[in-house]
């Protein structure tokens, strides 16, 4: 547990993008709110825009998600790529040559940097993501009309972003277990071109299945993984994005007659999620990368 | 004694290539040995097989232990600077104690500090700013505060300039030897390293050409300066090597029958250095 802490505070020594990146996100929205017509993400609030009084706490909702999305994007964004430059970036430099004289097994090398990417680094953007959604309320609260700021006051929004965000970083990093596998595999084994290695042998087996027996068994089972399949799992089948923005925004509730109780709990699936065979395939597929990549890391010096 | 130490038939082969082709020799503990070979002979990869860097065939022992399985068991009590300069560039010296202080049970954090102060590195400094002379004084500090048995260097001094050369020596014997610790070092600089040794291993294409201690090597060669008119006679004696130098000859000879030598010449015991180029010449018997 010890070595854990010590790896951890590692890799935020080295990786200060970890907390760097979404407080640059954090500013930029932040400053925009100061002295922007905010404009923000795929779902748009203008600050003192005519909207009626009815929307308003629809618009607080959506602005609060609006918020989560944009960081949720950095984040993939940046852990894919942490992934998959942790164990190829010490290589290169040859300081896998000083870390490996200090007595930390190849398995706690591996599976700190697994934590870092799938856990820890979701958790340091949920917690920058909370704080800017904070100030950033409080500043439109300020600025815009008193209707806007009290609809992005409300208590019950953003408890449930908050549990939205929590079931969303433990059901993400198990069904994403395969892909980090596989990208710290790739970091493991490639002595160049990391980029390119994660996505040639895949985008080979896609090809190669589809010329040599027409199938697409490969592609489908990819883009479930990385785009599809996910939502379909860990949410009730009305919750696309669309209904999940609905479940935290009341207006949307209203207008599908659901019951003003029924909030974004009722959206989660956490038992259909872990009653998924999917979930689990992908688990334990996700286990054997972690454990080919732990072999490999024991065996490869500097490059 | 005990054997620090045991390879039998310890064997790499990349691809076609042997880098160590059955290599077998023992370590006792207390001892400066030195690795040597040129360039290619091996040294790096069995060093790597011995502090668990890379997989191999045949049986390694390292401080009891076997090195691939068992490597972050056997860091507990064995340390190695494998190449100059390897510290990443974005780590603080001061975050560098504390990491080893934090994963080491055997650092001792004072050493360290104490060994930082008489150089000209601040704590608050980045690997990046350092020069490489500099990097291997912070590497030299964290890695001799760890009291451990087995102290193992690859080409510690690879691109330093001389003084910085031989302060790592001297740092490396005066403040950090005794009779408990192990030293293992390779280079393929002889002259730089020949006066610490207590024992010496010439490695050749990954095999072990000689493997004898400073002492026992006074005894079993010998090296005689031989004038014109007794080279034949010289060369009767069955020399392994020899070297002509400012119009004399002089002939080396393993398991010497010295009351014969000393009737054909001057008889010297031939340095590290002498006996090195004798050995792993191309006319090498």
């Amino acid at each position: 547990m010890n070595n854990f802490v010590w790896l951890v505070r590692r890799e935020f020594w080295e990786n200060k993008a970890i907390w760097m990146l979404p407080a640059i996100v954090a500013a930029f929205m932040v400053v925009a709110a100061l002295f922007g017509g905010v404009h923000m993400g795929p779902n748009d609030i203008s600050v003192g825009s005519g909207s009626s009084l009815s929307d308003s706490h629809g618009l607080g909702g959506r602005a609060l998600f609006a918020f989560s999305v944009v960081f949720l994007i950095v984040m993939s964004i940046y852990s894919a790529w942490y992934l998959l430059d942790c164990l190829y970036a010490d290589r290169k430099d040859r300081s896998i040559l000083f870390w490996k004289s200090l007595p930390l097994t190849d398995a706690e090398t591996v599976l700190s940097k697994l934590a870092v990417g799938l856990l820890i680094i979701p958790l340091v953007y949920f917690a920058i993501a909370d704080l800017t959604t904070l100030t950033l309320a409080f500043i439109i609260s300020i600025r815009a009309s008193s209707w806007v700021g009290t609809s992005l006051w409300q208590p019950d929004n953003w408890l449930q972003l908050q549990a939205l965000w929590l079931y969303m970083i433990v059901t993400l990093a198990v069904w994403l277990l395969p892909v980090a596998g596989w990208l710290m595999l790739v970091s493991a084994v490639a002595t160049r071109a990391v980029m390119l290695w994660s996505v040639l042998p895949l985008l080979g087996l896609y090809l190669g299945e589809r010329w040599v027996f027409g199938t697409h068994m490969v592609g489908s089972a990819l883009s479930d993984r990385l785009v599809t399949g996910y939502a379909l799992r860990a949410f009730h089948g009305d919750a696309d994005g669309a209904g999940m923005l609905g479940a935290i925004t009341h207006e949307v509730r209203a207008e599908a007659g659901i019951d003003a109780a029924r909030s974004v709990w009722a959206y989660l699936d956490p038992v259909g999620f872990f009653g998924s065979p999917a979930t689990w395939i992908g688990a334990a597929i996700g286990v054997a990368l972690i454990v080919a990549t732990i072999q490999v890391r024991a065996r490869r010096s500097e490059i | 004694m005990t054997a620090l130490i045991e390879a039998r038939e310890l064997t790499k082969k990349y691809g076609s290539h042997l880098a160590l082709d059955h290599a077998s020799f023992t370590i006792q503990s207390g001892r400066i040995v030195g690795l040597i070979g040129p360039n290619g002979a091996g040294k790096t990869t069995a060093l790597r097989a011995l502090l668990g860097l890379t997989s191999y065939e045949g049986e390694l022992s390292v401080l009891g232990r076997e090195p691939l399985r068992e490597r972050a068991d056997l860091m507990r009590e064995a340390c190695f600077i494998a190449d100059v300069a390897v510290l990443p560039g974005w780590l603080r010296v001061d975050q560098a104690i504390d990491f080893v202080a934090g994963i080491h049970p055997r650092f001792r954090r004072e050493r360290a500090t104490a060994l930082l102060e008489k150089t000209q590195i601040r704590h608050s400094y980045r690997m990046r700013e350092l020069s490489k002379g500099m990097k291997t004084q912070v590497h030299l500090a964290l890695t001799m505060a760890i009291d451990a048995k087995l102290f193992v260097l690859d080409e510690p001094t690879l691109g330093l300039d001389l003084l910085a050369r031989r302060s790592f020596y001297d740092a490396l014997v005066d403040d950090y030897m005794d009779e408990t610790r192990t030293i293992l070092v390779t280079t393929h600089q002889v002259e730089e390293i020949e006066n610490l040794l207590t024992d010496v291993m010439f490695i050749n294409k990954g095999r072990i050409v000689l493997d004898s201690s400073i002492d026992e090597i006074a005894e079993r060669y010998a090296a005689v300066v031989v004038n014109s008119d007794q080279l034949e006679a010289a060369r009767a004696a069955a020399p392994f090597f020899e070297r002509r130098t400012l119009g004399k000859t002089i002939l080396y000879f393993e398991n010497p029958d010295r009351p014969k030598l000393e009737s054909l010449g001057e008889v010297l015991t031939p340095s590290v250095s002498d006996l090195f180029v004798a050995k792993l010449s191309g006319n090498a018997a």
